[in-house]
């Protein structure tokens, strides 16, 4: 018998960096979720030292990157291939089932809606300029309150009358919280209130005229939030599906995705994420661009560049985003 | 006299020229990320994004010692309209006076008024007449050869062999450019360049996703207001089309009065959008509707913040049986976030070709 073929995940969010290992056929072995707190490369290097455990290289068959750190994550790990987090999730959900037509998902910095039809994706949107309606918000306000995130779910659903919250911009609804607390409702209201408010404004600016067609899919960090998923089914009128893993699903899509690679694939191995690896940026004073040039610097030694428009740097790693495109597209 | 215009795509390549020719002084602003954190500080915040790029621009030329803006004009029904005079408003008020030549179509301000604010031009040069006129050629032939330049490019770049070789083209070609002076030295260049895009070797039996660019029509013209989105698709072997072009532009200005710059324009968008609602609303609803007709995978819809008749564009575009994905841009957009709906976006085509085969 050979060595079992394995897929890795990983998903270097804003607020997260997940990583997952599954089997050939997509079933879930590993799962880890992991702070990014701004240093996606030590995050990388926590999970890998800890897959490194469980794991040998050879066994890895091929690995998907995404997140808004996919570029980083990808010129470090050698990744077979580089999605965004929209198709990433996409994959994810249609691997659960292919009837399903609309998948909410709520991350750290931000929320997208996407629609699929006979698992294809269709259409999608991806929140603008605004905080309002993202993790990063919800924690804010759990702190404030000085309640731990998990219980803020629960306390949501305690609600018997929500506060109406103005949600439409972050700012506006916390200054609208504040003025409600201290008018004396009740915690829970203000809560299950904030919840109601966030998720109006998701639909608002996400859906828009076309209203989510079930099955309705949550996915991302948020969906833990119960009082979110009440929220979202009350405004919806239709269950709102939260699967299992939610929190990491857009690492499961990219390991999936993976799959459909063909050849050998150009994982480093768990050590290639060492201390000795660190990116830094510059401006390009080569013109008048300006562009912000980021150098991926392995052992005092430039290992990538990106960011540059003319590609004077060189867009020379493995797996970009425009190699992998011109791969599928000529097959 | 000291002339500076707004950095506009091509044109600025033509006008260089043409000002060579006359024997005027000429100061093109660059646009890059300094010059629009400028123009942002210095404009009203809800004015739009084309105004705070030149505004910036503007304020830097000044200070280098140009004394006259020459400027298009519109006295169409959107903000467009107001820019001449509130650049020089602010200018004034920032301490950088200058003279502001407003162009506009001669249905608008008459032909006497047109020809009198050429003239101030004209007066300030001591070249020949013969040569003006020669010139004023010559920069047309430069503007709609560096235009038919890149639209080879971006179309290409679906096509080449070896990734890149369009987009390096293009990024010498524009470095060659920017040393040269006179119209006869920039056309002898373009020609080059013109005959080495031939020699660049193609697959053609290459299928790559096809999309079509359409907009307000500054961010069509200027790729720091789109945020380079061809130069971005090139990279990832999109090959794209674009209809509103700074030749198409001019062509459209002096045709319009006769009813003869493209007639297409109007039947195609007709069924979406029977009205005109002002800036190049119906200009983007056909170019959706050709991309449609012609099998185009889909449209990028751009336009900055605010811009109203690109907004109710955006709703027309719903009807129209073609992909869309429509890109607001501000001073805060970030590159990221960009990029993700970039390439969702062609994902999204890619699995649409996927699901058509599988039902064909």
């Amino acid at each position: 018998m050979g060595v079992r073929k394995l897929l890795l995940g990983i998903d270097v969010g804003s607020v997260s960096t997940n990583l997952v290992v599954t089997d050939a056929a997509g079933e879930l072995i590993e799962r880890l979720y992991l702070p990014t707190a701004g240093r996606p490369l030590e995050a990388l290097l926590l999970g890998f030292s800890q897959l490194a455990k469980r794991f040998d290289d050879a066994e890895i068959g091929a690995c998907g990157v995404t997140g808004s750190g996919r570029q980083l994550a990808a010129a470090v790990v050698g990744a077979d291939i580089v999605k965004t987090e929209i198709t990433a999730h996409a994959a994810a959900a249609i691997h659960v089932g292919p009837g399903v037509r609309t998948i909410l998902e709520i991350g750290g910095q931000d929320s997208k809606i996407i629609r699929i039809e006979d698992g294809y994706v269709t259409d999608f949107a991806m929140n603008t300029v605004c905080a309002a309606g993202t993790g990063s918000f919800l924690d804010r306000q759990a702190q404030r309150l000085n309640m731990s995130i998990s219980e803020f779910g629960a306390c949501a659903l305690r609600s018997t009358a929500p506060v109406r919250i103005a949600g439409r911009c972050a700012v506006f609804a916390e200054s609208d919280m504040i003025s409600k607390q201290q008018a004396g409702h009740a915690i829970e209201d203000i809560v299950a209130g904030l919840c109601e408010a966030l998720v109006r404004n998701y639909l608002n600016n996400l859906a828009g005229h076309r209203m989510p067609e079930p099955p309705v899919l949550f996915q991302g960090g948020v969906a833990a939030n119960a009082g979110i998923v009440a929220a979202f089914e009350k405004a919806l009128g239709v269950p709102v599906i939260v699967p299992p893993h939610h929190d990491v699903r857009g690492a499961y899509g990219a390991a999936l995705m993976a799959r459909e690679v063909c050849g050998p694939t150009r994982f480093s191995g768990f050590g290639c994420v060492t201390s000795g690896l660190f990116a830094k940026g510059f401006e390009c004073d080569g013109c008048s661009n300006g562009c912000e040039v980021v150098a991926l610097m392995r052992d005092g030694e430039p290992a990538a560049y990106w960011g540059d428009r003319c590609g004077k740097w060189g867009v020379k790693l493995a797996g970009t985003a425009a190699d992998a495109r011109r791969q599928t597209t000529s097959a | 006299m000291v002339i500076t215009i707004p950095r506009l795509g091509n044109t600025h390549m033509a006008m260089r020229a043409l000002f060579d020719a006359f024997g005027i002084a000429c100061i093109i602003p660059e646009n890059n990320k300094a010059v629009l954190q400028r123009g942002t500080a210095a404009a009203p915040e809800d004015m739009c994004l084309p105004f705070k790029i030149m505004m910036g621009g503007f304020l830097g030329a000044i200070e280098q010692g140009a004394d006259t803006i020459l400027l298009t004009g519109s006295c169409g029904p959107c903000r467009f309209g107001e820019y001449g005079e509130l650049f020089s408003r602010l200018l004034k008020q920032t301490g950088h006076p200058a003279d502001v030549i407003v162009i506009d179509a001669p249905a608008e301000i008459g032909m006497k008024t047109l020809l009198s604010r050429f003239g101030r031009i004209a007066e300030a040069s001591r070249a020949p007449r013969r040569v003006k006129i020669a010139a004023l050629g010559q920069a047309y032939q430069i503007l709609a050869l560096a235009d038919a330049l890149d639209a080879a490019a971006y179309k290409l770049a679906g096509y080449e062999r070896e990734t890149g070789a369009c987009a390096r083209l293009l990024a010498a070609f524009r470095r060659e450019m920017r040393a040269c002076r006179g119209p006869e030295a920039a056309l002898k260049v373009l020609e080059s360049y013109h005959r080495q895009i031939r020699r660049i070797g193609m697959d053609p039996s290459r299928k790559p996703l096809r999309v079509a660019i359409a907009g307000e029509v500054y961010s069509m013209f200027e790729p720091f207001a789109n945020l380079n989105i061809e130069e971005r698709l090139m990279r990832m072997g999109v090959a794209t089309e674009r209809l509103l072009t700074p030749t198409w532009w001019l062509r459209d200005l002096v045709l319009k009065p006769l009813h003869l710059n493209s007639p297409e324009v109007k039947k195609r968008s007709a069924p979406y959008l029977p009205v005109p609602v002002g800036g190049h609303a119906r200009e983007t609803i056909a170019h959706a509707e050709y991309a449609r007709q012609s099998g185009m995978d889909g449209v990028i819809q751009i336009f900055p913040m605010g811009c109203m008749p690109e907004i109710v564009a955006k709703a027309a575009l719903h009807g129209v049986d073609v992909p869309v994905l429509t890109l607001v841009i501000d001073e805060m957009t970030g590159d990221a976030g960009y990029d993700t709906r970039i390439e969702a976006f062609l994902d999204m085509l890619e699995a649409r070709r996927r699901r058509a085969k599988r039902w064909a």
